[in-house]
């Protein structure tokens, strides 16, 4: 028979004893071992994250080794060398002198272009010119995906070897912004495999709807340039080579034109449009301006353009098409695609506003033009 | 690098400890609320709350031990495929039509030939297809 609770509370209670002594038992572990619980717990969240990334990651491989397989066209098993591209690493030069970084930076950004290059000819040797772009595309987005992996799980196991809250932690903080990368690197799987146009194309969009049927010539590796005339002004419109996945040179380009142009000829205005990243609250597609070279990368490109604009005292306009970091590598939402006519007016505007008739104005349409021709 | 192996992904899995305090926990959880009730009736019912409180924090430390796991024992996660749609362009007679996108599509590709007249219909827009908005 189950004893009455009056019963078990004679005197004082002997279960109330052993219940007060467990709970204040429990709350002096809790005293000492808070910050242990609480690694635990962060350690937990890493590790069901890891496994997403990780569940990314081999995504990536497949389907790189997939594209490698339906392009290429080789007879060999592609899985050993897409592996070794995954490990693949860029050490970037010494700055503890940073007189002359830029030129070390850039010469070994080509080098690594050329080795990609390579790589990806001797994967998919049947490969076109786009297909092969593509795949390089892709294969940088495995490449990228195998990174996040092995440094999230260098702090799991880090973390989990010192139970140091504060290794953990380090991973734990940028864990959400982490993911949103990831994430949109999952959605540039497809992208890439299918040649389709991503959110980080609006600038090269901008620039091919504006210089579409008109003559264009190769002006640096991987841009054409066309003239366009426009409200008595002669337009050179700027775009990366598509419609294969490539961003090109836009800085030798936009040097290249500045000084390649003298007297009346030369170029009075750059106006750059390129895709930005957008804080929280604002909508995807919003269109802005501003001053100043609009490119993303390392800097290098940047500083060429920056570096002939001030040679020249040519000044320099920018039009940001903004949109969330989800979207940059992802299939182009129609919101971003819409924002390519608003944009277009933008830099018609600045045009006739900050330059005279009989003018030269670049053009300069920035970003990966995957899936867009000219 | 594509298999999954013990030695690249290490695991935290539930340990027999963590079973075992748990099971502890439930019954220590169980009993004690049964005494709470119990209580209520009893000469001492200001004892009720204090066995109440001990059973109900037992009982949220069992779910917030499952809610932790559960994070872990998540099934092997699917890459979302997006629909993408091409819009094709008679330059011609204007003619829009949209279609699913077909991988070999880009901006400014001629397509077809127009259905309304004998012109080509012209690749003028590749987007992400918009999901219909959820209602919470």
């Amino acid at each position: 028979m189950i004893p009455h609770a009056e019963q078990l509370f004679q005197n004082q209670s002997e279960i109330g004893m052993i219940l007060q002594t467990l709970f204040s038992l429990s709350f002096i572990i809790y005293l000492f071992y808070a910050q242990r619980i609480q690694a635990m717990s962060m350690l937990r969240q890493v590790e069901g994250t890891m496994r997403k990334v990780k569940a990314i990651r081999d995504e990536g491989r497949r389907v790189s080794i997939e594209t490698v397989k339906e392009v290429g066209k080789s007879e060999n098993d592609p899985a050993p060398e897409v592996d070794r591209f995954m490990e693949h690493f860029f050490l970037p030069p010494v700055d503890l002198d940073p007189a002359g970084i830029v030129g070390k930076l850039g010469q070994l950004l080509n080098v690594r272009e050329k080795v990609w290059e390579a790589e990806v000819k001797a994967l998919a040797p049947a490969a076109s010119e786009s297909e092969a772009n593509n795949l390089e595309n892709l294969l940088g987005a495995a490449l990228a995906l195998n990174v996040y992996y092995k440094v999230i799980r260098h702090f799991y196991l880090l973390g989990k070897k010192t139970m140091n809250i504060y290794v953990i932690m380090q991973i734990h903080m940028i864990l959400p912004m982490i993911m949103r990368e990831i994430e949109a690197y999952s959605s540039a799987l497809q992208a890439f495999k299918e040649g389709m146009p991503i959110g980080d194309s609006v600038g090269a969009l901008v620039a091919a709807k504006m210089m579409h049927g008109h003559e264009w010539e190769e002006v640096a590796k991987d841009i054409v340039a066309a003239e366009v005339p426009y409200a008595e002004r002669t337009l050179v419109v700027m775009k990366a080579k598509g419609p294969g996945g490539a961003v090109g040179k836009p800085g030798d380009a936009v040097e290249n034109v500045i000084n390649g142009r003298k007297g009346k000829d030369a170029v009075k205005a750059v106006v750059m449009v390129d895709a930005a990243g957008k804080l929280e609250g604002e909508p995807t597609g919003a269109v802005a301006e501003g001053i100043g070279a609009i490119i993303g990368g390392v800097g290098v490109e940047k500083y060429k353009i920056e570096e002939a604009a001030k040679a020249h005292e040519v000044p320099l306009y920018a039009v940001a098409i903004k949109q969330d970091i989800s979207e940059v590598v992802a299939p182009m939402v129609e919101e971003l695609l819409k924002a390519t006519e608003t944009a277009i007016e933008s830099v018609k505007r600045i045009v006739e506003e900050r330059t005279q008739p009989g003018d030269v104005v670049l053009v300069a349409g920035i970003g990966n033009t995957i899936g867009i021709a000219q | 690098m594509g298999e999954t192996t013990g030695a690249e992904f290490p695991s935290m899995s539930l340990s027999w400890v963590m079973l075992a305090a748990i099971v502890v926990i439930g019954i220590f959880s169980l009993f004690s609320l049964w005494m709470g009730f119990r209580a209520f009736g009893s000469d001492n019912p200001e004892h009720s709350t204090y066995y109440i409180f001990i059973g109900t924090a037992g009982f949220a430390a069992i779910g917030y031990m499952f809610f932790r796991t559960k994070a872990v024992m998540i099934k092997r996660m699917e890459v979302p495929k997006v629909q993408v749609v091409t819009t094709l362009e008679c330059p011609s007679c204007d003619l829009k039509r949209v279609r699913d996108f077909q991988r070999g599509d880009y901006v400014y590709k001629d397509d077809e030939p127009c259905t309304r007249c004998e012109g080509t219909m012209v690749v003028t827009g590749i987007h992400k297809r918009a999901e219909p908005k959820r209602k919470r």
